[in-house]
C-alpha cells in the first residue's frame, strides 16, 4: 500500500512539473473552468427564477449538487481520464507491453499513470460551489453527514471509474473506442442536474447504463442530510460491484492482449 | 554439456517452444465490426515452431533471422508478454509469463522500435517514476544512474525532453531506463536500428561493456552482423520459426555453408575458370570461385598445377558471415542440414 502511494506521489511529482513547463495552459484551464461554473450557476439561478423547488430540490440544495458534479468530474479528469487516454495510444501503438513488464498490479498502472494537475482546481472549485451550496442551506452539518458525504463522493468516483475503465477495455478488442467515450462524456454533462428532473427513459439510463446519475446525486443527498447510512452502504457495494465487474474485464482484455487464449 | 550446479544452471531455458498467433480477421464497417465480435473468424499464424536452447549466466548470445523469423515473438515469450501455445521456458527460474514479481524485477527487455520513456518529459523524470516502481532503494539508485550516466555519456541528455532527443541519443536513453532496477537477464531486440554507424558502434561497445561490469546475462538480435560478430561468441539462428544454429559464431560459415571461397589473383587477364567451381565474381585480373566444401583443397591444388606461372595470389576462406546468413535466409524452406 505504501509503496502503491509512493509510486503515485511520482507519478503525481512529474506530471506536475510538466505542467508547469506550460504554466499559460494552466492559467488558462482555470479561467476556463471559473467561466463554466459561473455559466452553469447561471442556468440554475434562471430555471429558479419561476419556481423555488424542482422535483423537490431547492435552489440551494441545486448548487450543492453542481459543486459535487465538479467534484467528481474533477477527480476523474484528474487522474484517470488522461491516464486511460495514453492507455488506448499504448494499446493502439502497442507500448502496453512495457507496462505489463513491471512488477506492479498492471491496472493501477494504466489507471493513475498520468494526471492532469490543473483539473484540481476543479475540485477545489466544486468544494467551494458545495460550501457556498451548503451555506445557504443552512442547516448545521455534523460530523456523520459529512462522513456518509466524503464516502458516498469516492463511491462516486468509483462508479464512473469502472464505467469507463470498462470502455476503455473495449479497445483491446476494438481499435476505436473514442466514439463510445464521446457518447460517454455527453451523458455525463446530463449529470450536473438532479436525475429526477429527466424524463423516465433519461432517467434510466442515467442512473444505470451511466451510473453518473447516481454517483453524483448521491452525495448530494448525503450532505443535505436526505441520505443514510444505509443508503451510503448501499451504494458502496454497488460500486464495490461495478468495479470488481469493470476489473474482471480488464484481465479479459489483458488475456487476450498477450494471446493466453491462444 | 551443461554442468548442473546450481550456480551454472541455464538463465534461460527454452523447450520445444511454440507460438501460434490467432489473427482476428476484422472486418469494415460498425455492423461487421459487431458481428465479428459475435462470432469471430480466426487466421493462424505460426510464428514459432517448437525451438528448445539454453542460456548460461553471463553469456552474450546473438539471435539472428530474417524478418518474420520469429525473434520478436521468442523474445515476448521469455519476457512474459506472451503465452506460448505450447512448450516449456524459464528464466531465472520463473515461468515468464506467470509474471512473478521476481521475474519481472529481474529482467529488462528493450525494444529498438519502441519507447517506454514518456516523450513530454525529461528523461530523469521517467527515471524516478521507474524508481519507485522497482522499488530500488534510493543509494542503490544513485550509483546505477551514475554507472549508467558514465558509461552512455547520459549527462547532459537526461534534462532535455524526449521529445528532443535524437534517434540514437533517445536509444541511449532507453537503455538507461531498461537498466535502472539492475536485471539480470536483458533481451535486446534489434537495439541498434536505425542508428548510424558511429551510434551503432557506441551502443555496442556499452552492451559489451555492461555486460563485463555487471555480469548480466544478454539475448540480442540484430539485423547487422556487425552487431553480432562484435558482441557474440555464440549465436542461434531461426528462420521460419525453425532452429536452423545453435553454436560458435565462429564455426557458423563451416555449419551452414556448404561450400568455400577460393579468391585468385592472376597476372594476365582471367580465362574460363568455370570448371574449378562456380565463378561468382570475375573483373580483368581477380577471380572468386565457390567450391564445395569437401573438395576445397583438391580444387586449391588443381588451381595451382593447372595455372602455374600465371597465379600470383591464392586464398581459400569461408565466406563472409553475412553471405552464409543471407544465403540461408533466402531460402524459402529451412534447410535441413547443410554439412556435405
Ligand atoms: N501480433 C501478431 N499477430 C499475428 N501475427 C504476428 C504477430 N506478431 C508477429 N506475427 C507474425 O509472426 C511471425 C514472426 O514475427 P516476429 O516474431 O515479429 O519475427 P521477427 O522479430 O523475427 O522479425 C511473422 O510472420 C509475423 O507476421
Ligand atoms: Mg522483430
Amino acid at each position: 500500500m505504501v509503496r502503491y502511494l509512493r509510486m503515485f506521489r511520482a507519478f503525481a511529482a512529474t506530471e506536475f512539473q510538466f505542467e508547469m513547463e506550460y504554466r499559460g495552459n494552466f492559467y488558462l484551464s482555470i479561467f476556463e473552468m471559473f467561466l463554466v461554473i459561473g455559466t452553469s450557476i447561471g442556468a440554475v439561478l434562471i430555471m429558479f427564477g419561476h419556481t423555488t423547488t424542482m422535483n423537490g430540490w431547492t435552489l440551494p440544495e441545486m448548487i450543492v449538487l453542481l459543486g459535487v458534479y465538479y467534484l467528481i468530474q474533477g477527480g476523474v479528469n484528474l487522474v484517470f481520464s488522461p491516464s486511460f487516454e495514453r492507455l488506448m495510444e499504448h494499446v493502439r501503438v502497442g507500448t502496453l507491453d512495457f507496462h505489463l513488464l513491471k512488477p506492479v498490479n498492471v491496472q493501477f498502472l494504466v489507471s493513475t499513470r498520468h494526471l492532469r494537475v490543473v483539473r484540481a482546481a476543479d475540485l477545489l472549485l466544486g468544494l467551494v460551489v458545495v460550501i457556498v451550496g451548503l451555506l445557504q442551506v443552512g442547516a448545521q452539518i455534523g460530523v456523520a453527514q459529512s462522513l456518509l458525504f466524503a464516502l458516498s463522493l469516492f463511491f462516486g468516483v468509483m462508479l464512473v471509474y469502472s464505467l469507463l475503465l470498462g470502455l476503455v477495455t473495449l479497445s483491446f478488442w476494438f481499435v476505436r473506442v473514442e466514439n463510445l467515450l464521446a457518447i460517454f462524456w455527453a451523458f455525463t454533462e446530463a449529470g450536473r442536474f438532479p436525475v429526477d428532473v429527466y424524463p423516465l427513459w433519461l432517467r434510466v439510463s442515467l442512473s444505470t447504463i451511466v451510473p453518473i446519475g447516481i454517483a453524483v446525486t448521491a452525495p448530494a443527498n448525503a450532505i443535505a442530510g436526505r441520505m443514510d447510512a444505509v443508503g451510503v452502504a448501499l451504494l458502496g457495494a454497488g460500486t464495490v460491484l461495478a468495479v470488481g465487474i469493470a476489473s474482471a474485464l480488464w484481465r479479459r482484455g489483458l488475456r487476450s492482449y498477450t494471446g493466453a487464449s491462444a | 554439456m551443461y554442468a548442473l550446479t546450481p550456480m551454472d544452471a541455464p538463465v534461460v531455458d527454452v523447450r520445444a517452444l511454440r507460438k501460434v498467433y490467432r489473427v482476428t480477421e476484422r472486418e469494415t464497417g460498425l455492423a461487421a465490426t459487431f458481428r465479428s465480435f459475435v462470432r469471430r473468424r480466426y487466421r493462424e499464424v505460426l510464428a514459432v515452431d517448437g525451438i528448445t536452447f539454453h542460456i548460461d549466466p553471463g553469456e552474450v548470445v546473438g539471435f539472428l533471422g530474417p524478418n518474420g523469423a520469429g525473434k520478436t515473438t521468442t523474445l515476448k515469450m521469455l519476457s512474459g508478454l506472451l503465452h506460448p501455445t505450447s512448450g516449456e521456458a524459464t528464466v531465472l527460474g520463473h515461468v515468464p509469463w506467470r509474471r512473478e514479481g521476481d521475474f519481472l524485477r529481474g529482467m529488462t527487455l528493450l525494444m529498438g522500435n519502441r519507447s517506454q520513456l514518456v516523450w513530454d518529459i525529461p528523461a530523469a523524470d521517467s527515471f524516478l517514476v521507474l524508481k519507485e516502481i522497482y522499488a530500488v532503494p534510493a543509494a542503490q539508485y544513485k550509483r546505477t544512474l551514475d554507472e549508467l550516466t558514465e558509461l552512455l555519456d547520459l549527462g547532459p541528455l537526461l534534462h532535455k525532453l524526449v521529445r528532443g532527443l535524437s534517434l540514437g541519443e533517445r536509444m541511449k536513453v532507453e537503455f538507461a531506463a531498461g537498466l535502472l532496477h539492475s536485471p539480470g537477464v536483458a533481451f535486446l531486440d534489434e537495439p541498434t536500428l536505425g542508428l548510424d554507424i558511429s551510434m551503432q558502434g557506441r551502443i555496442r561497445r556499452f552492451v559489451a561493456e555492461y555486460n563485463q561490469r555487471s555480469g548480466a546475462t544478454i539475448l540480442l538480435t540484430s539485423h547487422y552482423m556487425d552487431d553480432v560478430v562484435a558482441l557474440c561468441r555464440r549465436v542461434i539462428v531461426i528462420h521460419h520459426g525453425v532452429l536452423l544454429y545453435d553454436g560458435a559464431l565462429a564455426d557458423l560459415a563451416e555449419r551452414m555453408a556448404p561450400y568455400k571461397r577460393i579468391s585468385v589473383t592472376l597476372r594476365g587477364s582471367v580465362g574460363d575458370l568455370s570448371t574449378f567451381g562456380e565463378v561468382v565474381s570475375s573483373n580483368e585480373n581477380l577471380a572468386t570461385i565457390h567450391v564445395p566444401r569437401a573438395q576445397a583443397a583438391e580444387r586449391t591444388a588443381r588451381l595451382v598445377r593447372e595455372l602455374g606461372d600465371q597465379l600470383a595470389d591464392i586464398s581459400v576462406e569461408d565466406p563472409p558471415i553475412e553471405e552464409v546468413i543471407d544465403k540461408v535466409f533466402a531460402s524459402e524452406r529451412p534447410l535441413a542440414e547443410t554439412t556435405a
